[in-house]
């Protein structure tokens, strides 16, 4: 029972993160209509810049997303605009072929910089603890679920109730007349891409605590970022946190109760049992 | 105020429009006629700034904006309600309007447009939570124009605005022309609806196959009998 309670406890941290991961491929997919392959490796960029940042400068994760995130923002704007965009709305494999080199394009580039051993940017809170009743909680976890809710408020803030936002859904649901209206299309599109990979430097700092990184981990994270997509209907907000939040546990109970392998199949098991009885994702409308 | 001056337009380098000349005075209305596929939409769009221009070139108050982006157009009251509404269906009618008034010129007027428009549509006042994807047609249509109003038109131009609506909303719909004409506001209007324009219409264009087949002022282009030819295709 305990063991249960941990593990709730623990999927709903993390899950948070991964529903924040799939907000930002949600943001980009909306208005765009690209699924992006490279996102975990711009997650794992993310960590690795963090990681360089605490070896150079012995700055802590946290603190150095005051830097990986502008760097990502322009990495991601500069992305956009001179790899994606110029093939964006011909066919979807092109762009499909296009995000899974960029994949390969970080892959490579982080082995080649920081080598293909696993190695670790230690966190001030990595240790910390708390004890709840008999529930163990990370320090790390905590801030991790708080600074995730806290940032898809803050985006559902923005898309809801500010010109930038509701210039980034009409040119989700009419990019025509969203034109005719004054919105620069191209530039939106920019932006929500540059957001989104500016938000996965937040969501790497998030994650990178306690956490072995190396540079083929990317793939894992597009992985649990498409599976927490498609379950939240890709588009709802409050339906793509909710994805996130039941991955997490499918994958915090599967490593508690399973033996390995089985155990991290569990995520994949569970995202199919849904996607067979709900295919619209866990929202009716999205 | 708004003039196009021997204007070649179309798509991928294949032209629509063949050497096209418009122009419309301010606080004008016009009406532009053609069957379908004349072009009359390719011509709101180059006037838009969607479509680019081959060769001639597009003034507005003296200057020329045929290089003008299709933003700075709409910051100068160069405002398109087009074919077929293109409502944002999942915003409210409240947010369709906002965003009419995105632009640097409309935001700090968006109070006062918002009245005007509420006052002119007063169905809209009562449904500005709704989505606009659940309104009806017409519903729709007000709030296209609606949004066009708010984004600070000089000039409005509305495409094909009756298309599709019951007589009595297309009725609705020129009586709203009609107040926003006596208001002052310069309109180009696309229609079909030869008779319904050439009522309202100070002057008319009629399109055909990309050029201009008949001009002048509505009586004479209804009698004329190029117009009724342009229409039949012959
Ligand atoms: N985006 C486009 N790409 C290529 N060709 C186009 C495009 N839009 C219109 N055309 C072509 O340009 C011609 C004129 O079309 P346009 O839409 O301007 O006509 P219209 O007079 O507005 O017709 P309707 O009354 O049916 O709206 C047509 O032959 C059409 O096929
Ligand atoms: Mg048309």
């Amino acid at each position: 029972m305990d063991e249960l309670l941990q593990a709730l406890v623990q999927g709903f941290f993390v899950g948070s993160a991964y529903g924040l991961l799939a907000l930002g491929m949600g943001l980009v997919y909306g208005v765009s209509g690209i699924v992006n392959f490279a996102h975990g490796d711009f997650v794992s960029l993310g960590m690795y810049l963090c990681f360089a940042f605490f070896t150079a400068f012995a700055l802590d994760p946290y603190v150095s997303v005051v830097f990986t995130v502008p760097i990502m923002i322009a990495l991601g704007a500069l992305v956009y605009r001179f790899l994606i965009k110029p093939i964006a709305g011909r066919q979807l494999l092109m762009v499909i072929q296009l995000t899974l080199g960029v994949a390969l394009l970080i892959q490579n580039g982080l082995m080649m910089v920081f080598g293909g051993q696993p190695t670790r940017a230690p966190s001030m809170i990595e240790s910390k603890l708390f004890l709840v009743g008999d529930v163990v909680i990370r320090g790390a976890h905590l801030v991790a679920c708080v600074v995730s809710f806290a940032l898809a408020i803050l985006l559902y803030v923005m898309l809801q109730s500010t010109d930038t936002g509701r210039a980034i859904r009409a040119v989700q649901q009419e990019p025509r007349a969203a034109a005719l209206m004054g919105v620069d299309v191209g530039r939106v599109q920019v932006m929500t891409f540059a957001i989104g990979v500016g938000v996965l430097a937040i969501a790497a700092a998030l994650l990178l605590p306690g956490l072995p990184i190396q540079p083929t981990q990317g793939l894992r994270f597009t992985v649990i970022t498409l599976l927490v997509f498609v379950l939240g209907g890709m588009t709802n907000f409050v339906a793509i946190m909710l994805g996130g939040i039941v991955i997490g546990v499918a994958e915090a109970i599967g490593t508690i109760y399973m033996t390995h392998t089985l155990g991290q199949l569990l995520p994949y098991l569970i995202f199919v049992a849904i996607m067979l009885f709900r295919p619209q994702g866990l929202v009716w409308r999205s | 105020m708004l003039e196009m001056q021997g204007v070649t337009a179309g798509y991928d380098g294949v032209p629509v429009l063949r050497d096209v000349s418009v122009n419309v005075a301010r606080g004008e209305l016009v009406g532009l006629l053609g069957a379908n596929n004349a072009g009359k939409s390719t011509l709101i769009n180059v006037v838009s700034g969607t479509v680019p221009i081959m060769s001639g070139r597009l003034m507005f108050e003296g200057e020329d904006i045929s290089k003008t982006s299709a933003q700075d157009r709409v910051e100068l009251g160069l405002v398109q309600v087009p074919e077929g509404r293109l409502v944002f269906p999942q915003m409210s009618v409240r947010e369709n309007l906002l965003l009419g008034g995105y632009n640097r010129k409309a935001r700090p007027a968006r109070a006062g447009n918002m009245d005007h428009v509420i006052s002119l549509f007063p169905r809209l006042g009562e449904r500005l939570g709704q989505l606009a994807g659940t309104l009806s047609g017409g519903e729709q249509q007000m709030v296209a124009i609606g949004r066009g109003m708010m984004a600070g038109a000089r000039v409005l131009m509305l495409d094909e605005p009756s298309l599709g609506l019951s007589p009595l909303f297309v009725q609705f719909i020129f009586e709203i022309i009609d107040k926003l004409h006596a208001e002052g506001m310069t309109i180009l209007l696309v229609e079909q609806n030869l008779s319904l324009t050439v009522r309202h219409a100070d002057r008319c264009y009629v399109l055909e196959r990309g050029v201009v087949a008949v001009e002048g002022a509505s009586a004479a282009v209804a009698e004329d009998p190029r117009t009724r030819a342009a229409y039949l295709g012959m």
